[in-house]
């Protein structure tokens, strides 16, 4: 049972703090010096796009903070994910980390989001967006903010029809989700060896036995760390070099900076550190006055990890595809087909 | 000596690649050399040997000034098999600079010099122990290479005649106006959106060098070749916020051949 594609209007009568288009970021740009951006929390995004059977790497919604508020022209299928938020459907309660099938001309809000930044809505189709070097994601210093703003109607292309459980109105679905923990008071961020770690006496025992704090000047560039630093000893002048997401950087000042995606991809400060790849998606969802420590991983762990992550998604996303099959809603494509070599 | 024996001696010395784990998604190559100079020829040239081999498992490429970060996807290749990969692409190309390759365009950039666009002027003819004219026309004779690019596509060149070096501003400007041509040692670049920078600003270009509307957004790639033009204030409003674009001759002949 599959219906051809149709263009529905979602319009947003409330857009949040800050809500833009967003996706996974941008490939091969970076050689270009285009930082590749995306979504902060990768593995939320990803899950979004997967429950509602899209591929990875649709373009979704990313919205933080405030009251995010649609309604929808015809049926549509979106999942909400990321950090702990309050979702309403004409006023009803319903579940994050779920396929949610909206009725047309009802009324969803997104609201109350604690203990993070970001949350991501998907829907099952296409979004219609600009895109800038073959992403949907923002870059806002290059004139490409991709921002939402009240009243604005979004153009999804879907072949969702709506959907109705047999005996209950409303569908019940038991996915294998992987939704992180965010309920932690002081999150514990795994990191591994940096290219200074070794010049800079103390940083293993001050890293892993220190609270710090994310600070307010904090943003996708990077997260500026309130707490104990030490210097590296003995490096003469560090030639401009390219750093990778997640670097430890201790600047001239006293202060620890955490790169995000939208980084400056050169810099001549010491890396003390690097954050696990499996720990990047919670470093994307701190918010300021967060408390986190850091335990030293070996690369072997961190590789062990980011690999368990991965096989959760791809088992998500096969639970996902064989249900969708089995009921008759549409699964994209691209995602049927083969998934991306990093969830080989 | 024949080209096979060429070939053959390439293969036995090939430069020696230093990589360094930068996290467990991040490979440091940088060209073990005591020239700077050869250095930063020979990470160019390694950068697009990578592009064009592209090692199974690399995800992206971040240029540095005399080095690479190549990003891969841990799942797919360790440090050490990238690594290796790395190095038998190499061994089999070489990092030798190559002829200047037919897609090598020219730009012209012109560039208006007052009081208000070249606040650094002043200070950088000091430091060289020049007049502020000198410095201009050292400058502005200079034909400058195109390393990288740069935050937002900035595009960083080598090669200005300057007969010193130019030193960073002691307190870097949290905002620079984009168009500012800058200098550094003896690099410059143009800031192509506004934001931080803490080289030495000496004029403003009124054309516009990146427009994320165009396609691609910059007109010019790593490689390619730049001189400047001081132009009188008055060029400033006909030119304002064209688009940059290689000169024609250039882009008809290619290459060093039809430079002055």
């Amino acid at each position: 049972m599959t219906f051809p594609e149709r263009a529905i209007g979602i319009k947003v009568s409330e857009a949040g703090w800050l809500s833009t288009f967003q996706d996974l970021g941008r490939e091969n740009s970076e050689f270009m010096g285009v930082p590749c951006g995306g979504a902060a929390d990768q593995h939320s995004a990803a899950a979004a796009n997967i429950l509602v059977g899209n591929s990875r790497k649709s373009t979704c919604l990313e919205i933080m903070g405030g009251r995010f508020a649609f309604t929808a022209t015809q049926d549509v299928m979106c999942a909400v994910t990321g950090v702990p938020a309050e979702i309403t459907v004409d006023g009803d309660l319903v579940a994050m980390w779920e396929p949610l099938c909206i009725p047309a001309g009802a009324r969803v809000v997104l609201a109350k989001a604690s203990g993070g930044m970001r949350n991501y809505m998907a829907f099952s189709g296409d979004l219609e967006t600009a895109r800038f070097m073959g992403s949907a994601a923002p870059e806002s210093r290059m004139g490409f903010p991709q921002q939402l703003a009240p009243g604005q109607t979004l153009t999804l292309h879907s072949r969702y029809r709506g959907f109705t459980h047999p005996f209950l109105t409303q569908p019940l679905f038991r996915l294998p989700v992987p939704a992180p923990d965010f309920s932690p008071d002081v999150w514990t961020i795994d990191v591994v060896d940096g290219p200074e770690t070794d010049r800079t006496p103390g940083i293993r025992k001050l890293l892993s036995s220190s609270h710090y704090t994310v600070g307010t000047k904090s943003n996708h560039v990077g997260l500026r760390l309130d707490g104990p630093v030490v210097h590296p000893e003995g490096l003469g002048e560090i030639v401009s070099h390219g750093v990778p997401i997640g670097a430890f950087e201790i600047p001239h000042g006293d202060e620890l900076i955490i790169l995000g995606r939208s980084r400056t991809l050169t810099a001549g400060y010491p890396i003390v550190a690097v954050a696990a790849k499996a720990s990047l998606s919670m470093l994307g969802q701190a918010s300021p006055g967060r408390k986190m420590t850091f335990r030293w991983i070996s690369n072997a762990e961190a590789v062990e990890q980011y690999r368990e992550q991965q096989r959760l998604l791809a088992h998500l996303e096969e639970r996902v595809h064989a249900l969708f099959a089995a009921v008759g809603l549409p699964v994209s494509a691209i995602s049927a087909a083969s998934p991306s070599p990093a969830a080989a | 000596m024949t080209t096979h024996t060429a070939y053959a001696e390439r293969l036995h010395h090939p430069p020696e690649l230093a990589a360094e784990p930068f996290g467990d998604s991040a490979l440091m190559l940088r060209v073990k050399n005591d020239d700077a100079d050869f250095r930063r020829t020979a990470s160019s040239r390694l950068r697009d040997v990578l592009l064009e081999v592209r090692p199974y498992g690399v995800l992206d490429i971040v240029a540095g000034v005399e080095s690479l970060l190549v990003e891969f996807d841990c799942l797919a290749v360790t440090h050490e098999q990238l690594a290796q990969t790395i190095r038998l692409a190499v061994a089999g190309k070489g990092l030798e600079p190559g002829g200047a390759s037919a897609s090598q365009s020219l730009f012209v950039i012109p560039m208006v010099v007052s009081e208000e666009f070249s606040p650094d002027l002043p200070g950088v003819a000091e430091e060289l122990g020049l007049g502020s004219e000198a410095v201009l026309q050292q400058f502005s004779s200079s034909v400058l290479t195109i390393n990288l690019l740069a935050a937002a596509m900035a595009p960083m060149m080598g090669g200005v005649q300057f007969p010193g070096q130019v030193s960073r501003c002691v307190e870097p400007r949290t905002n620079v106006e984009p168009g500012s041509v800058m200098v550094a040692g003896t690099n410059a670049i143009i800031q192509p959106f506004p934001g931080p920078s803490g080289w030495k600003v000496i004029g403003r270009t009124p054309l516009t060098i990146c427009d994320i509307r165009e396609d691609p957004a910059t007109s010019y790639k790593p490689g390619d070749l730049v001189r400047f033009e001081v132009v009188p204030e008055g060029e400033w409003a006909r030119l304002e916020g064209q688009f940059l674009r290689a000169s024609a001759a250039s882009r008809q002949e290619g290459g060093h051949g039809d430079l002055p």
